[in-house]
């Protein structure tokens, strides 16, 4: 008796298993596809079978016209992609060490207008961000920050206000016993020395994952850096100048190069991401569960 | 954020808080002058003087120096831009022969208007601060106690004030790119700034609460009814895109997740691609694979599935289906994650006295497994509910706002959420005034929702509930 | 590559942005009649240029001068520059740097921030208005008016014109659209039934973008209506002439919701867009023909716009814009560098640079005088846009919102909003709503 019923059992988990399989092998298929696609169109030869919108994926003969394209001087490319990697990689160190200052302040600092520091930032961020767009701009303008200055002027933007996003690393912080800092300060450290010696060792994952988010914004920004940088092609990142290829007439048939040119971004941002992916995984659980 | 009845008692007891404490100001300030000495009164005009003479160089000059910063900025910079602040200028732009000679930028002197006042307002602080000092060393000095050395307070700033040294730059930083151009923003809702109305060449000057009554009002030419519709389309593609998202990425986190099933860190890496590559690349090709001519309306043509192509972006129903389709491939990967952790922190022996109960699988979900994720993670729901209220890339990259319609106002279109609307005003139609109203109400909107559902959380309600 | 690119853009192709679905239109042939009596006048006005500056050794001053074209002209323009340079030494304190920022993202740049704008810009003659309404466009020097005016074709001119002031420079006359179609599909392309049942027959599609307010006035303007705006000096519309509601509105928008009801039809306007392997007839511009000549191959074939029976049984012919490109100068505070400005932009838009515009990236002339020159008459597209030209209506001054609304209407026909079970009544409704939010925006 018993054992029949263990063996209906395991035929239904085998079943529910394989139901289970073909489920994540769909869901699978569906996720991959458009990277699947996104990649064959982009080894579409641009001489041979035309750049624009073509009625199959796999591309009837196989090139590397576009890729050429990208790199053969007669755009900006390089250019575009050395601003993206270099935003990305100055907004990551710089957000990064905002985002702890600011979370150690309201973590561990017990002061004076705290709570309602915190309560105003809370609103500030219900404001939408491109209602302030025109005033950054001209703010931007007044520093000589646009156009052939929109990449310094892109990352002051970025880092300036991103202490305000302190609520993950924050209560990364809360949760390091605070027993830790009082003893360190009965043995005479300072509050600087703890955050710095103590602190900051003790949360490499939330470090990492701050590092890493900030890291990947830049990548995508194509409505500020849009309009911060126009009329200056040097100064655009790959969002602003690849979305052209797509949106406007101007260039007609690109879009097998849009899609080189968005592989090649794509690449060193989801290798990054998939190596980094555990602590990207804490700080967002983290995130999810303190709200 | 208690209850609301709650709250109002305390803000109510909180303005008469600052109101007693601005009185009892005042009053130090009076007293702190009557019984102080002459370098104290002299201190009331020349800040910094009293420090200086007893010896307090560094505080002494760097108060000294921040009015002389004061006046000089006031005189090169803040005046011409405060006095004109009230009109926002009134010098047209002219030609003289062929020359064009530039008259008041209202746009300038709106924003440095607003930067002088704010500047006013610290240096009305920092004075407080040189009459308390003073103050406070007088005392010090009466009382026959030695006077801090700079060197202590330069010290503190590692220690005990080490907040100060770290909120110093993020707080200016926020001020600057976060704080000043929202309320430049909000005053720009009370202008008519746009495209006729565009510095340097035009003035714009302030026009009260027009623009809201044009947002509210119905008529052909109004704003009222489009508004409206906007909205509730904005709330209803929160609500999908949060909670049908949720549902399904708690769905395959539990289906990965299931015992016996293999490759577990397989199947969670292809999901997570959909976060790693930048959506710019990934959104606007689905874009074009869902198009007139893209490919599956070419593959389902090829196959004589149909006989016309869907018009999956031009029909109004049809598209925002297929925005809340296609984030849900963007959404589940992030709800995946957060599940996955989340869903390993249920206590094993829950599940097991159920089973013993003889409770199915789908019972211990609906009693067990939905109850915890729901508790643990309802501040993170409200949050992703308003983050997509404000979800821009999705709608943009995939149909800016598009199709558009006779029936709305403001070139918004079917699927244009509050965000994207307020960004076309800008950018496309330069109506500053509208755009900034509309700012306004997502803030509102945003901030209305934030709080009546923060305050119905049962994990707000409950510190202890889920135990 | 550098080289494959070159040739294709020689052997024609435009590139136009058409923001919001808003070009302009054509020409060589509007300005026909008016040929005659202007080539010495045009003579004169190129000889202005170079002689100008010698004489009277004015210095000018020093700076720099930035210039807007789109991407695959920024190499022609940054040659012409050079050769203007040479020509010139007397503007050498001056250095010029071309950008690449296509018709469609100049005006609204432009407007953003004039300040941080382009010196010397091109941009669709749709946008003349706006720009003159933001302060971004400088008037036409006065000594170079009477030049331009009789140099450049009547269409174009009135393009560039704004209450009664010329405030641009007309480049090309080629903004408009015909029908580029594969031969061995369409037999007959003279009519747009015998066309949809060729392409039906064949399972391939004919392309329209009837949601775009610049394509979509070729059933109306081809019905006979009208919709035209009248502007002041400042760019501000003052009033609006419009009869779509009427019973010729009713019938082209009966033509479209007809057009919407084959499954051949597809709305769109962009060979590069398209399905190269369904594509049987497009209705497109001349920008097009690089890549409609690749798409089609040997059956590649061009004609003017078709005609089609109406509901009411009569037959009409589809008619449209023609538009033009403009080159603009903005407002300057410097009187010398706006001299140079000048001069550049007379020199960057008259007859050779025209012409060898034409022979490099493909930009139909709006020179008089080069549009009769033979390699113009020899090119097939442009003598197809020719022919439509006739039929067309000179494209004037439309408000941004027109754009929208077009498109709004074309959306509601293509969603089924509006499809042939809606009454007569209804669709006249229809069209007196959007006739009044015409007028409305003629404030």
């Amino acid at each position: 008796m018993n054992e029949k019923k263990y063996s209906s059992m395991s035929v239904r988990r085998a079943i529910g298993n394989a139901v289970t399989y073909a489920v994540l092998i769909l869901v699978s298929i569906i996720w991959l596809f458009p990277f699947f696609g996104l990649l064959m169109t982009s080894f579409r030869s641009y001489e041979s079978e035309y750049g624009g919108m073509i009625g199959y994926v796999i591309p009837k003969r196989f090139s590397l016209d576009n890729y050429r394209f990208l790199f053969s001087g007669e755009n900006n490319y390089l250019r575009w992609y050395g601003n993206t990697v270099l935003i990305a990689l100055v907004v990551s160190v710089l957000q990064t060490l905002m985002v702890l200052c600011v979370a150690y302040a309201l973590s561990r600092m017990r002061f004076r207008g705290r709570k309602l520091l915190m309560r105003f930032w809370l609103i500030l961020g219900m404001f939408p961000g491109f209602l302030t767009m025109i005033c950054m701009y001209f703010l931007l303008k007044q520093f000589g920050l646009t156009q052939a200055g929109a990449v310094p002027g892109l990352i002051l933007v970025y880092v300036a206000s991103s202490g305000m996003g302190y609520y993950v690393c924050k209560g990364y912080f809360d949760t390091i016993p605070k027993a830790l800092d009082e003893a360190a300060r009965i043995d005479g450290a300072t509050r600087a020395r703890i955050f710095v010696q103590m602190i900051i060792p003790l949360s490499k994952p939330i470090v990492i994952y701050t590092a890493l988010t900030a890291f990947m914004a830049p990548w995508c920004d194509y409505i500020f850096a849009s309009y911060v940088a126009f009329g200056n092609d040097k100064s655009y990142n790959v969002a602003v100048a690849m979305t052209r290829w797509v949106w406007t007439n101007d260039y007609q048939g690109y879009f097998t190069r849009f899609c080189a040119g968005g592989i090649l971004v794509a690449i060193p941002v989801t290798i990054l991401f998939m190596c980094l992916q555990r602590y990207y995984v804490e700080g967002v659980t983290g995130g999810a569960v303190k709200g | 954020m208690a209850g609301t009845a709650d709250g109002t008692a305390k803000k109510k007891s909180a303005f008469a808080g600052a109101l007693s404490a601005f009185s009892a100001d005042i009053k130090e300030i009076g007293t702190t002058f009557a019984e102080g000495d002459w370098k104290t009164r002299v201190s009331y005009l020349i800040m910094g003087f009293g420090p200086i003479l007893r010896g307090l160089y560094a505080k002494g000059w760097a108060l000294f120096l921040s009015e002389i910063l004061f006046i000089w900025y006031m005189i090169s910079f803040g005046g011409q831009y405060i006095s004109k602040f009230a009109t926002l200028g009134t010098i047209e732009t002219q030609k003289i022969r062929r020359k064009t000679v530039y008259g008041d930028n209202s746009f300038l002197i709106l924003l440095f208007g607003i930067l002088t006042i704010v500047v006013i307002a610290a240096f009305i602080y920092l004075w407080r601060l040189n009459v308390r000092e003073n103050k406070k060393e007088q005392d010090r000095l009466r009382a026959g106690k030695a006077l801090e050395t700079n060197q202590k307070f330069l010290f503190s700033l590692l220690d005990e004030n080490f907040d100060k040294t770290l909120l110093a730059i993020p707080v200016l930083g926020i001020f600057i790119f976060t704080v000043l151009p929202i309320i430049f923003m909000i005053c720009v809702a009370f202008t008519n700034y746009d495209d006729k109305h565009q510095a340097p060449t035009h003035l714009f000057t302030w026009v009260g609460l027009e623009n809201f009554r044009n947002l509210f009002s119905f008529g052909t030419s109004g704003f009222g009814k489009t508004f409206l519709m906007v909205l509730i389309w904005t709330l209803a593609w929160a609500f999908f895109a949060t909670f049908i998202d949720y549902f399904l990425g708690l769905a395959v986190a539990m289906l990965i997740n299931k015992k016996g099933i293999r490759f577990k860190k397989l199947w969670r890496t292809i999901l997570v691609l959909t976060i790693a590559v930048p959506q710019f690349v990934s959104l606007l090709y689905i874009m074009r694979m869902f198009a007139a001519d893209g490919l599956v309306n070419s593959y389902l043509l090829k196959w004589g599935l149909i006989r016309t192509a869907i018009p999956f972006w031009t029909d109004p129903a049809l598209a925002k289906i297929m925005i809340i389709l296609i984030n849900i491939w963007v959404g589940i990967p992030y709800l995946m994650l957060i599940a996955t952790g989340l869903l390993m922190n249920i206590p094993e022996d829950l599940y097991e006295s159920a089973s013993i109960d003889g409770a199915n699988g789908w019972q211990m979900f609906w009693s067990i497994t939905l109850p915890y994720m729901l508790f643990v993670t309802g501040p993170f729901l409200l949050t992703q509910f308003t983050a997509n209220l404000n979800n821009f890339n999705v709608i943009y990259l995939l149909t800016q706002g598009k199709p558009l319609s006779t029936n709305l106002a403001g070139n918004a279109g079917h699927t244009d959420l509050l965000v994207t609307w307020l960004y076309k005003m800008t950018v496309n139609d330069t109506n500053y005034k509208m755009a900034a109203v509309i700012g306004i109400m997502v803030f509102v909107v945003t901030a209305v929702i934030s709080l009546v559902v923060y305050n119905m959380l049962p994990s707000v309600r409950d510190e202890e509930g889920f135990q | 590559m550098k080289n494959k690119a070159l040739t294709a853009a020689l052997s024609s192709a435009v590139a136009v942005t058409l923001l919001a679905g808003c070009g302009s239109g054509t020409a060589s042939g509007t300005g026909q009649e008016a040929t005659a009596d202007t080539a010495a006048a045009e003579e004169t006005a190129e000889a202005e240029t170079e002689e100008d500056a010698p004489q009277e050794e004015i210095d000018y001053g020093t700076g720099e001068i930035k210039v807007w074209v789109a991407d695959n002209a920024v190499d022609f323009t940054n040659q012409q520059i050079k050769a203007f340079q040479e020509a010139n030494p007397d503007f050498s304190g001056y250095s010029m740097v071309v950008e690449a920022t296509g018709e469609g993202d100049a005006a609204g740049n432009m407007i953003t921030d004039v300040e941080a704008g382009a010196d010397i810009y091109v941009f669709a003659q749709d946008q003349i208005a706006r720009l003159v309404s933001a302060g971004a466009l400088e008037e036409v020097a006065p000594e170079n008016v009477e030049a331009v005016k009789a140099a450049n074709d009547a269409g174009a001119v009135a393009a560039a014109t704004v209450g009664d002031i010329l405030y641009a420079y007309p480049l090309t006359s080629d903004n408009g659209y015909f029908m580029y179609y594969d031969k061995s599909v369409v037999k007959d392309p003279s009519d747009l039934d015998a066309i949809l049942a060729d392409c039906e027959a064949a399972g391939k599609s004919f392309y329209m973008e009837i949601n775009s307010g610049w394509y979509q006035t070729a059933f109306f303007f081809g019905t006979g209506c009208t919709l035209s705006y009248e502007t002041d000096n400042d760019g501000n519309f003052t009033a609006a002439n419009v009869d779509y509601a009427s019973d010729a509105g009713v019938v082209a928008l009966k033509e479209m919701i007809h057009l919407n009801n084959s499954p051949a039809f597809v709305n769109g306007s962009s060979v590069g867009a398209a399905d190269a392997a369904k594509m049987a007839a497009i209705v497109d511009g001349t920008w097009d023909a690089q890549a409609a000549k690749d798409a089609l191959g040997d059956n590649y074939a061009c004609a003017k716009l078709p005609s089609f029976k109406g509901a009411d049984g009569k037959t009409y012919q589809l008619s449209g814009f023609s538009g033009y490109k403009l080159l603009g100068v903005k407002p300057q505070e410097d009187e010398g560098k706006l001299m140079v400005c000048d001069a550049l932009a007379q020199f960057l838009s008259g007859g050779e640079v025209q012409l060898a515009r034409y022979e490099s990236v493909g930009w139909g002339p709006s020179n008089l005088e080069v549009q009769k020159s033979e390699k113009v008459m020899a090119d097939e597209a442009l003598t197809a846009l020719n022919e439509q030209m006739l039929n067309d209506v000179p494209q004037g001054q439309y408000p941004g919102d027109y754009w929208t609304l077009a498109t709004g209407l074309g959306d509601s026909v293509i969603n089924g909003e509006i499809s042939d079970k809606t009454s007569d009544a209804d669709l006249l409704a229809k069209l007196q709503e959007f006739q009044d939010t015409c007028i409305s925006y003629a404030k």
